[in-house]
């Protein structure tokens, strides 16, 4: 078994005391991100991204890794007990969580959320164990062809599926391409959109965008409001524990949940939101006796399952392929390219000891956060307790170092302001960031694969049409688009939504 | 899996001003975009694809979006957009975002220094600026509780500070401190 003595090695290296150490501050920043409701892991890895230039890479992804995964744990408290979700793929918790916390079952709701979190992330770790190698073996056939159709899917996918609206979505991510192609053309040298800046000609750092838009947006946009929304903490009550029932009708979620949340997160179509949706739709159909919306157990234990198995699965074609499919692995791969390493088929050729390290760290994070989670609740919740207005003013303080310590340029912070208040009103008027986030990565990547593909074929445009996997892909591309419509065309249905889109 | 939920509205009218303002601004960078990708120079080197294609293909459909959502704003309102945008003017406090801007810009400016033209303004340094930023936004976002924000904002500097400098080696800006020490 190759695959195990890979892993073997891996855990080795992921149990060393450093990694250990890194894998601990992880997940405990992770929880804590999110928990705090407005930033989450895409915004905490970005701002971290400078500072780990010093690092080496494998401590560095064994600490993003656990921030991934500590965010998923964290959100959950916080849409249990304050009704407002720390992190887009925790919406649907919300929804018999925080009716369970009203109820006085709240220690129960986080219980069911933390359990069904380790499980799903164990059982997803399993399978990336298993399936990833394979996966990447199969994608070194690809050609650029075939990229360039992934990538589309990857596009549509969030645009599409994600947000309430696919013009809004399209906009985003047609401004996200545009903000990708600013600075020197990598093939031919020729500066673009550069509107005679100098400042401009080596391109916008994904870090000012990703910042922009996350944090400064978030803040601008939570203290608009601020003096308007009112929150409500629900303190937990009563036993932390699961009684013998709530056991009982919680583990078959755990297990649907991360049935549905893994395989849609590893497709390139993935994201965390959609999963979480279409669990809680299965639970409801499948206990119709539970008390909906009334604090059903089964809506909390399937969708966090859901989510953290999704989020999983999100690493599958990230690792394999190099293609991201959520903001927070689109961060993820720019991480990667600052330590000089390319996602894809290769990397588990070419680097073997970071990707078994990072592997076997998920399964240690996942061991942690559990450890972490459930006897430190109270803790957890009390940090729900900061006052918004301290918080947001320190958001838009790390905001700034981070943008500050990338290269100690005020240009560069103050553009990361003006993409903030484009955040803002992108907020504002209901465009989801997602897309734009997707494309300032994917696109160069894209434009790079595509001419590469014409080049290939010298100017043959059937290439993407010829090649079967490349066929495939678009035409999943257009089944995407289509099929929040389907309804629609049925009778009187109305277009499905899959979530806001907002953060991940 | 949830449907859009639909709940009755009042007349949208109002609700349509700033996404309309949205859309020529979109509009206008998409017509500068498209002026600018027709200004890039082919290369050196043949490539079936120059430099050019990519951008002008991005800028032309970032123009046809721009248009529909332009449409969407007047002639073909977009009922929800506008409910939704209506609802958000209500909640929105323009002085809270305004005075929080104008502060951001200041601090980023204090951080270092700036130099306009000939003459070079000498900034406060991390610790200093911060320490006064951080209460200052707290303040500005309503918080009650001065002493309580400036000794964490001094408190959040000072671990920054040391912590970057001395242990990550990231520069900050010393500014008056480096005065002192």
């Amino acid at each position: 078994m190759d695959v195990l003595g890979d892993l073997a090695g891996g855990f080795s290296t992921a149990l060393s005391l450093q990694n250990l150490l890194f894998a601990a501050i992880g997940v405990t920043l992770g929880t804590l991100v999110g928990v705090l409701p407005g930033i989450g892991p895409a915004l905490t890895v970005a701002l971290l991204l400078p500072l780990t230039y010093n690092f080496d890479a494998t401590g560095a992804f064994i600490m993003f890794a656990g921030i991934y995964y500590g965010g998923m744990y964290g959100g959950s408290t916080t849409s249990i007990l304050l009704n407002t979700p720390g992190e887009s793929s925790s919406v649907v918790t919300t929804i018999e969580g925080f009716q369970m916390a009203k109820r006085g079952r709240g220690g129960a709701a986080l219980a069911t959320a933390a359990i069904g979190s380790f499980v799903a992330g164990t059982i997803s770790t399993l399978a990336i164990t298993f399936l990833a190698p394979v996966i990447a073996g199969f994608a070194r056939s690809f050609q650029p062809a075939d990229y360039v159709a992934l990538m589309i899917v990857a596009f549509v996918s969030i645009t599409a599926l994600i947000g309430r609206s696919l013009l809004r979505g399209m906009i985003s991510l047609f401004l996200g391409l545009f903000i990708g192609l600013i600075g020197i053309d990598n093939l031919t040298g020729q500066p673009r959109f550069t509107f005679g800046l100098p400042q401009l000609l080596n391109g916008l750092d994904v870090v000012v965008v990703a910042v922009g838009l996350f944090a400064v947006g978030e803040a601008l946009y939570v203290a608009s409001r601020l003096r308007h929304d009112k929150e409500e903490i629900v303190p937990v009550q009563g036993s932390l524990l699961m009684n013998r029932d709530e056991f009982k009708r919680s583990w078959k979620p755990w297990l649907r949940g991360t049935a549905i949340g893994f395989p849609i997160g590893a497709l390139p179509a993935g994201g965390a939101e959609i999963p979480t949706f279409l669990s809680y739709g299965l639970e409801k159909r499948l206990n119709p006796k539970a008390p909906w919306g009334k604090g059903a157990i089964e809506g909390v234990a399937g969708p966090e399952a859901a989510n953290n198995a999704a989020f999983s699965g999100v690493l599958v074609p990230l690792l394999t392929l190099g293609i991201p499919t959520s903001a927070t692995a689109a961060i993820l791969l720019v991480a990667f390219q600052i330590y000089n390493l390319q996602p894809g088929p290769l990397l588990f050729v070419n680097s073997p000891e970071l990707v078994w390290a990072l592997i076997a760290s998920l399964y240690v994070g996942n061991v942690m956060l559990l450890v972490l989670n459930l006897p430190l609740i109270r803790l957890w919740v009390k940090i729900l307790s900061v006052p918004r207005s301290l918080l947001y003013a320190a958001i838009l303080v790390f905001a700034t170092l981070g943008v500050y310590s990338l290269a100690n340029s005020l240009v560069d912070v103050l553009i990361m302001y003006v993409i903030g208040v484009i955040g803002f009103f992108m907020r504002r008027y209901d465009f989801p960031v997602g897309p734009m986030i997707l494309g300032v990565i994917l696109g160069p990547m894209l434009e790079s694969q595509f001419r590469r593909a014409l080049q290939i074929s010298q100017g043959d445009l059937t290439v993407f049409v010829s090649r079967p996997i490349s066929a495939i892909l678009l035409l999943s591309a257009i089944f995407i688009v289509v099929l929040p419509y389907i309804p629609r065309l049925f009778g009187r249905g109305q277009r499905l939504v899959f979530g806001s889109g907002s953060d991940d | 899996m949830t449907t859009e939920e639909r709940e009755p509205r009042a007349t949208p009218a109002g609700g349509l001003f700033g996404p309309r303002l949205a859309a020529t601004a979109l509009l206008v960078l998409a017509a500068v975009l498209i002026m600018s990708a027709f200004g890039i120079a082919a290369g050196g080197g043949y490539s079936v694809i120059g430099p050019a294609t990519i951008p002008l293909v991005v800028a032309i459909v970032l123009l046809a979006l721009a248009a529909i959502f332009a449409l969407r704003t007047t002639i073909l309102p977009d009922t929800d957009l506008a409910a939704s945008a209506a609802d958000e003017e209500r909640a929105t406090h323009w002085p809270t975002i305004g005075l929080v801007a104008i502060t951001l810009i200041g601090y980023a400016l204090a951080l270092d220094g700036f130099s306009m033209g000939p003459r070079v303004v000498p900034g406060l340094g991390y610790v200093v600026a911060t320490g006064i930023f951080l209460p200052l936004a707290s303040r500005i976002l309503g918080s009650g509780s001065p002493i309580r924000d400036v000794t964490v904002g001094f408190t959040i500097a000072i671990v920054v500070y040391i912590g970057f400098t001395q242990f990550l080696g990231v520069r900050l800006p010393a500014g008056l401190l480096g005065l002192l020490l």
